[in-house]
Parts: structure tokens; sequence; C-alpha cells
């Protein structure tokens, strides 16, 4: 057998490998395959990251009180064996990003921004349709925030403006924030720690067209917390209830 | 050492029901999965210390760890007969946002790896499942379902590249 019809066997079977289906005695060829074989560890590596994904498609089940209780004491127990030095190391955290301009806005600039942001998007409306339709989908995004639990009536449209760098969301059937409350928007990055984008307080209808004064690009959730008034946060105090993917 | 008690409790209370989820859902049996859970918790704990954060995410780890536990039980095999530096793999599986975002990142995260599954051929699936939560190999697959090795490897590459070229796309994992 030549190298090369070796190498497509074992190629062949990295899927198989790296999802823990094969056999001992053929894992450890492959593995020891591999070693040698800078096509087949790219494979095996890429293909890693997707098993290491799957385990999260499951549904969380709360265990039994016990068991932190038998893990702590196993823990104890273990103390004195354990040869290795134990240290638990976090991956680094990124630095926080500087809350904007507009992220500090008092509650009494917040209308003007709202009639800013209502003609922006007016005003960026008309530049669209005079833009061709391809253009058009290449420049602006939608995206849909959801509101769960006691914000189950809530939702936002988040109209990306990318060419602008900015993104103007449009909020409906909010509750009142209460009092000396506000709301505060969020962005996610993939990696990282949340970036607040904006402060603002609905109106009676529990709706308002807030403007955020970024582009969305980089970020992968925007989210919705309540907050102290007048400025909210630097970082979320609780889980939010409004929230949706923004790339 | 009080310390490293502490940081083994924080570490189970951020990701104890989803591995017990994840044993359930291998195991069914809540005495078992209990006893998967505490060894894979265990198992990390002791080795944190040659846990390098710039290859993957710990998350990742624990969860295959359990995965590999629960798969142990389900087979009757002694967790000596598994070659542990395995359960370490260059997983960049994103940790994702700290609390209290865990539970937003994590519901998305979940919704997206469920689309991405749905969207794989029903064969593709059948077999990526088959392997990772029943623990079979991939002949015991193939007699399974009654094709041949081949095709079962093949649906399994072919499964993972889709999974992979979706999950990159929505930013979920590095390339």
């Amino acid at each position: 057998m030549s190298d090369g019809t070796r190498h497509d066997e074992l190629e062949a079977s990295v899927a198989a490998w790296v999802l823990g289906a094969l056999e001992p005695a053929e894992a450890q060829t492959i593995a020891a395959h591999a070693e040698g074989c800078a096509t087949c560890r790219e494979v095996a590596v890429r293909l890693r990251r997707v098993v290491g994904a799957l385990p999260v498609a499951v549904d969380e089940v709360t265990p039994p009180a016990r068991l932190r209780g038998r893990l702590l004491a196993a823990a104890a127990a273990s103390r004195g064996r354990t040869e290795r030095p134990i240290a638990m190391r976090r991956p680094p955290r990124p630095v926080p990003v500087p809350r904007s301009t507009a992220q500090r806005m008092p509650l009494y600039a917040m209308a003007a921004v709202a009639v800013v942001a209502l003609l922006i998007g007016v005003l960026v409306g008309q530049i669209a349709a005079q833009r061709s339709q391809g253009t058009a989908q290449e420049q602006v995004a939608r995206f849909t925030l959801t509101g769960h639990e006691d914000m189950a009536g809530a939702k936002a449209t988040v109209v990306d403006l990318k060419a602008d760098g900015v993104a103007l969301l449009d909020f409906r059937g909010l509750p009142p924030p209460g009092a000396n409350r506000v709301y505060e928007v969020w962005l996610v990055p993939a990696q990282g720690s949340p970036v607040p984008a904006a402060v603002f307080v609905p109106d009676a209808g529990g709706g308002k067209v807030v403007l955020v004064n970024r582009a969305l690009a980089g970020y992968a959730v925007m989210a919705v917390t309540n907050e102290p008034a007048p400025d909210g946060s630097p970082q979320p105090s609780q889980q939010p209830r409004l929230y949706g993917n923004v790339a | 050492m009080a310390g490293n008690q502490d940081a083994l409790a924080e570490l189970y209370d951020r990701y104890a029901g989803l591995a017990y989820g994840v044993a359930m859902r291998v195991l069914g049996d809540p005495g078992r999965a209990e006893d998967a859970v505490q060894e894979a918790f265990m198992n990390v704990w002791k080795q944190a210390s040659s846990f390098d954060g710039e290859r993957g995410s710990l998350r990742a780890w624990l969860l295959a760890s359990v995965r590999n536990r629960s798969i142990d039980y389900l087979r009757g095999r002694g967790a000596h007969e598994r070659r542990e530096e395995e359960l370490q793999p260059e997983v960049a599986y994103g940790e994702g946002p700290p609390d209290p975002w865990r539970e937003v990142a994590l519901s998305l995260e979940r919704a997206a790896v469920r689309d991405a599954m749905a969207s794989l051929p029903a064969e593709q699936r059948q077999a990526i499942e088959l392997a990772y939560f029943g623990g079979y190999t991939h002949s015991e697959i193939s007699d399974m379902t009654r094709v041949s090795l081949g095709t079962v490897k093949g649906r399994m590459r072919l499964g993972l590249e889709k999974l992979s070229s979706y999950l990159r796309g929505r930013g979920l994992v590095d390339v």
C-alpha cells in the first residue's frame, strides 16, 4: 500500500476519531499518524472544535443538591494525594471599553436623541430607497430582540446602518423601568465582556427609538437590562430578558 | 488550598446544570449521571494546572470529560482505559461572556447548535449523535444502520464539516 493510499484511508477516519467512534487500536493508529501529518492534524483540530460545541445543544438539568457536597467532600479527601499544584487559570478578560458620550447622556437629552434618531431613520430610509436593492441590503441589516419572562411582551427591531456606523433600535411593549431606573443597551462580542451602548426610558406606551452611536460589526448579541438612573451601570447587574443576535 | 476549593465550587456552580444535562442525555440514569459528573469535575480540577486557556475553553474540556465519563459508564469501561490527554483537545470553542450573560449567550449558542444539527441530512445527524451521545463505534453504527463502514465515516465527516461551516458562520467556533 502506498503512503498516499494509507494517508487517504486514515484521513477518512479522522471524523470518527474526534467523535470517539474508533476502537482503541484504531484511535492509536490515527493519533500516531496525525502527529506526523499536518493535513490530518489540521482536519482533526477543525472538527474537534465542532465536537466541542455538541454538548451545548443539550438542555441543562439541575443536579440533586447533594452532588455539590459530595464533590467538595471528595476534593477535600483528595488533598495530599494530589501531586500537581492546583490552580484554576482563567482566560484573560478583555480590557473594558470606555463609555461613549452617548452612553453617559443625561435623561433630559434622551428625547432629543430620539428625535435625531427618527430624523436619521427617515433620511436613511430616503437614501436607501434611492439605492439599488442589492446595495441597500449590503448597507442595512435588520435584527430582532425578543423579550422573555416578565418582558415577554417586549421586542425591538434593530436597524444596523452599516455605512453610517450607527444603529437604530425601535422598542415596543416595554414595561416602565421603575422609579430611578433606566433601560441599558449592551453589545456583547462573541468572546468578551458586554459593552454599554445606550441608556433610555421608554414613553408611556412602552415604545422608544434609540440611537446607538456605534457600529455593530464585531458584536454577536445585543441585550437590554434594567439599571439605576441616570447613567446605568458600567457592567450589567442582572440577567437580560430582552436580547437577540446582531450578527 | 481553601482558594482551590472555592475555585472548584465556582466551577461547579457555573457548569453543574450543563454537565448533569450531558450526563443524563447519555446515561438517562440519575445515579450514574451523578457519578460521571463528579468524576469529570474531579478530573478537571486535578488537572487544572495543566489547562491552557489560550488553547481552548474550560467548559469544552469539562463537558468533553463528562461525556467521556458517561460513555465509559454506558459501556462498562473503566476510566483507566481512556487516554485523558484526548480530553483536552484544541477546542477553540468560546467560553462566552461572563455572568450574568451566561444564560443569554448559552441560549443563543444552544439554538445555533440545534439549528446546525437540524440542518444536516438525517443520516449524517444520526451518525454523529449515535457516536457522540450514544457512544457507539463506527463499526457498530455500520451494523445498526446497515451501511458500509466507509459510508458511516463519510457521513460523520460530511456532517462535522457542515456543522463547522454553519457554526463558523455564526462566529461560534474559531477558524
